[in-house]
């Protein structure tokens, strides 16, 4: 039924965008890579010259500076749960070096992304997004380490991973992480002598897919939202919808048949589940949850495993918390969403034309929280952004990965909380320019993929006055 | 059923080890009863084999035990470990913090309803546990046609829904906490049709797996079970045999516990467990199993002085409810965990000639080529389970085992047909064999090893070494059963 309504939508819909299509792609490559989001955008003459909708006018009027409206933790935490707020922070922000020293300390590598979680979340607040200075030229050669920094990584750029379509040199799927770095050559890891992945064959091939960070404020929010609202939402509206080519599903855990909601493929069920995976993935610490080395080449498993585990030594509570990676877990489940700027005619007429244009059919603007254990995360409504469900968005920002039942041109509806203060946009951070994001929403089907669900809305912004498209942008700006 | 009392502990810090003896001694005397029962059933030649199941080998028990060079810190918490692992869970409103989160959908109230036998931590007790389950606190669950009272405990998955096409897989829970005294208002959940399942041909059962030595299984390194894959491919090959890992989604590693290797570690093992087995939501899977019905949900309105419910997930860390370790350590998921991790592997019985030989012939004919008798795990940060050589008797790989033993359900990178090696240790005192605890004779359980494939699915990889089974002497494959007896 869905290829039947994607045909559907080729006819009615796609066809006369191909040209627009083109034009977009034009548009973005017009624009150098790291351009600031302040800077002009979209020329639009040249999309009105083809006949197509009144395009682009709109310009991104940057993030909003600093101080930032997000990192806080939740204002209700308990007496007892504040307790250990700051052992959770030094946890967050702690820099792994190789060796284990103690039972909170080390275990980074044999291979890893960086050293720290807050090295990558670190924009505008510990717990956000990549920062405008990559912390990553810091990193890659600490220590000694005989690293070499990946094309794709640069300066003022976003810190990308690296995930491999398919196995190299090989037609069988791949899918997982191929970690930047190597404890190679630092003065911790003396014996150890691993390469770096070959990400320019890789990349020569196409076989290369990239992910930027994702803030992780009001995750704690997102976890417990309940399945079956999120099923209602998905069912609500279901004629505006189909009028505008909008379907999405969840992706349900193969565990306990629940919707995931985290990563950009919504592939991680809990917070819990994300701190331990991110921990061995991208730090290289073993835990509790992912207790084996990625890479066990002799001489390079240097610490006993799992690297971090429960602290058995009987003392006060922050003392003998769990592991980090449970640590990384309360951190992130107890961030507070960002709050968003000073609204003002400008941005109270966007949010109405983000409606207008069909944006909030899969960026729904909130969810409620069910009563919860933890009272700090119970009965809130949270203005997300997000129905949490994956949707195709076409070749143009399908990235080859299949990850459980969200294919390989599916992605979750990023949510739009915090993007005011944001610097890079889409999964592989291929711009810092909010205005070229939303047109990035469309993408012509072709032979491999179908259309985006995105097209019709992000047609319906172009065909916006300019005011309302500047509105618009201000309004998520102001998130 | 006093076996399986679900009266709770009286008081949480007052509970001693005392409290389970009687508990012990009852479990010994039911089950060397059970035990001498079974050994005096008729016996079934099967295919050319001979061989005769002595049965399970009675009572005390050969495993349940924590590693005794656990660290004194690690000791002193494992009274609390075991107190999680055998609490009963109400659904709201139990005497104990921890013991409230029961449902909406669950197959039993305690982990060690099922993981009982031959102790604490083990595979399905003789008599089913989930009689003395389903009705309790006033439920009104009918049982379904597939437990009977000497039969395993077994779950059921549906490998497609309702529409016959589309793939489902997913556990669908026995019971319902409808008409319960302790979920009050609760009243219209319904248990799955497990008949009309039946008439379509679309139920398939898993039987509970034990958990002896998975602290182990869960440290042996990638690497070695490669290494291992890749060994003896001539001889492989020339029984049949190849086998795969299953990777993780999440970090690419090999992932080693369920009857399809489908789950990567005890932790993530209990997260879903928890939530699945017993509706109890926790940190790793947050969610309610069943959100249909807001009167089948938390918060339950309790009665004064008991535990309160307050809402998803049902166990979470307590965040300093009380100062000391065994009180407040983390979550129920990582104390389960942690218990697991910490009891030591079943302990065979000592040789003697007939199951030396047993050995001998079980290598010789094969079996040994998914059956890998041992790994060594790594230097571990838990100073017991450091370098340890475990007989496991599994390559921890997934296998295609035949049309006769396919279940139709798709688990990450093991398909309708395809099982991990089963670790054999602790078989000579287990009750029930093969994922779905079809049978009880393991004499059987070899022979069903065998199956020819049809248009869906390959021959089980297993076909030649069963035909070298049959092929040995009398003498021999008697030897070989009393050897996997010993076990």
């Amino acid at each position: 039924m869905q290829a039947q309504a994607d045909k559907g939508k080729w006819i009615r819909v796609i066809l006369p965008m191909v040209l627009l299509l083109a034009v977009c792609t034009a548009a973005t490559a017009y624009f150098p890579k790291g351009a600031k989001a302040s800077k002009p955008t979209a020329p639009s003459s040249l999309r009105t010259n083809v006949g197509l909708p009144p395009a682009v006018t709109a310009t991104d009027p940057g993030p909003r500076p600093l101080p930032a409206n997000a990192g806080g933790f939740l204002g209700k935490l308990s007496s007892n749960e504040q307790q250990i707020e700051p052992s959770i922070t030094t946890e967050f922000n702690r820099t792994h070096d190789v060796i284990v020293t103690s039972p909170t300390d080390g275990g980074l590598g044999p291979r890893f992304n960086s050293n720290s979680c807050a090295s990558c979340h670190a924009y505008p607040a510990v717990g956000g997004s990549s920062p405008p200075s990559n912390p990553l030229f810091a990193v890659y050669n600490y220590n000694g380490a005989n690293n070499t920094m990946p094309s794709f990584i640069t300066s003022s750029g976003p810190i990308l991973e690296a995930r491999f379509i398919n196995q190299p040199g090989t037609t069988i799927p791949d899918g997982t992480v191929h970690q930047l770095f190597t404890i190679t050559g630092r003065s911790d890891a003396s014996g150890c002598n691993i390469s770096q992945p070959d990400f320019v064959t890789a990349a020569s091939q196409g076989n290369l897919a990239l992910r930027q960070v994702i803030p992780t404020y009001g995750d704690g929010l997102i976890e417990v939202i309940r399945n079956i609202d999120i099923i209602n939402n998905m069912n609500a509206n279901l004629t505006k919808k189909a009028s505008l080519g909008i379907a999405g599903h969840p992706n349900n855990s193969g565990n306990d048949g629940s919707i995931q909601r985290f990563g950009w493929k919504a592939q991680v069920r809990s917070t819990l589940l994300m701190a331990a995976n991110q921990m061995n993935v991208e730090m290289g610490v073993t835990n509790e949850t992912f207790p084996n080395e990625i890479d066990q080449t002799p001489g390079c498993v240097l610490n006993p495993v799992p690297e971090t585990v429960s602290n058995f030594t009987p003392g006060i509570l922050t003392e003998m918390f769990p592991g980090d990676a449970e640590r990384a877990e309360y951190f992130t489940q107890w961030m507070a969403p960002p709050t968003p700027g000073q609204q003002n005619s400008s941005t109270t007429n966007g949010k109405t034309q983000f409606t207008n244009a069909g944006c909030v059919y899969c960026h729904t603007t909130s969810f409620t929280t069910p009563a919860t254990s933890r009272p700090a995360l119970g009965s809130i409504t949270i203005n997300l952004y997000s129905d949490i469900l994956v949707h195709h968005m076409g070749p143009g920002l399908a990235d080859g990965l299949q990850q459980g039942s969200a294919g390989p041109d599916e992605f979750r509806t990023a949510p739009l909380w915090g993007i005011g203060q944001r610097l890079w946009f889409l999964h592989d951070g291929r711009t810092s320019n909010i205005v070229t994001a939303i047109e990035d929403h469309f993408s012509v089907g072709n032979s491999s993929y179908p259309a985006s669900e995105a097209n019709q809305s992000v047609t319906n912004f172009n065909n916006l006055s300019p005011k309302n498209q500047q509105d618009l942008v201000n309004f998520l700006r102001s998130l | 059923m006093p076996r399986f009392d679900n009266s709770p502990s009286e008081n949480l810090s007052g509970s001693k080890s005392r409290r389970h003896i009687p508990y012990y001694l009852a479990l010994a005397l039911l089950l060397v009863a059970s035990a001498a029962v079974l050994m005096t059933r008729p016996v079934v030649v099967h295919g050319s084999s001979l061989a005769v199941d002595p049965g399970p080998r009675p009572l005390p028990a050969d495993a349940g035990n924590f590693y005794s060079n656990l660290t004194p810190n690690q000791n002193a918490i494992t009274l609390r470990l075991t107190q999680i692992f055998t609490e009963v869970n109400f659904v709201a409103g139990g005497p104990l913090v921890k013991t409230v989160g029961l449902g909406p959908r669950f197959n039993s109230n305690s982990c060690n309803s099922c993981h009982a036998y031959p102790a604490v931590g083990g595979s399905s007790p003789p008599n089913n546990p989930l009689f003395g389950i389903y009705q309790l606190q006033g439920a009104t669950n009918t049982m379904p046609y597939f437990i009977t009272a000497n039969g395993p405990v077994i779950v059921a998955r549906f490998p497609y829904k309702s529409d016959g096409v589309t793939p489902d897989g997913g556990v669908h829970q026995m019971f319902t906490i409808s008409n319960r005294t302790d979920a009050p208002g609760c009243t219209t959940l319904v248990q799955p049709n497990f008949t009309q399942a039946q008439q379509n041909n679309n139920i398939i059962f898993r039987q509970v797996t034990p958990t002896f030595g998975t602290g182990l299984m869960e440290l042996i390194q990638d690497s070695d079970i490669i290494a291992n894959m890749n060994a003896n491919k001539t001889l492989k090959q020339s029984l049949g045999i190849s086998g795969h890992a299953q990777f993780s989604d999440d970090d690419g590693t090999i992932t080693r516990f369920g009857w399809k290797a489908q789950n990567k570690s005890l932790l993530y093992f209990s997260g879903e467990a928890y939530n699945v087995e017993e509706g109890v939501s926790d940190e790793a899977f947050p969610s309610e199993n069943d959100e249909s019905t807001p009167s089948c949900l938390p918060p339950f309105p309790v009665p004064p002085g008991t535990n309160k419910t307050k809402g998803v997930p049902d166990d979470r860390m307590d965040s300093g409810e009380a100062p000391k370790l065994p009180v407040n350590f983390p979550s129920d998921l990582e104390r389960f965990s942690l218990f697991m991790r910490f009891l030591a592997p079943p302990t065979p019985v000592p040789p003697n000639s007939s199951t030396s030989n047993g050995l001998v012939q079980f290598n010789t004919i094969g079996c040994n080529m998914c059956h890998t008798n041992s790994f060594t795990t790594p230097k571990s940060s838990i100073a017991a389970l450091s370098n340890v050589q475990a007989f496991l008797f599994s390559d921890l790989l997934v296998h295609d085992m035949g049309p006769d033993n396919a279940d139709n359900v798709n688990q990450g990178g093991a398909t309708g047909d395809q099982f991990r090696t089963a670790p054999l240790w602790g078989i000579g005192q287990r009750y029930f064999f093969m994922h779905d605890g079809r049978t009880q004779d393991i004499v059987k359980a070899i022979e069903d090893h065998r199956s020819l494939g049809n248009g869906t699915y390959p021959n089980s990889e297993a076909n030649q070494v069963i035909n070298n089974f049959d092929a040995l002497t009398p003498k021999n494959q008697q030897d070989l059963v009393n050897f996997l007896r010993s076990l």
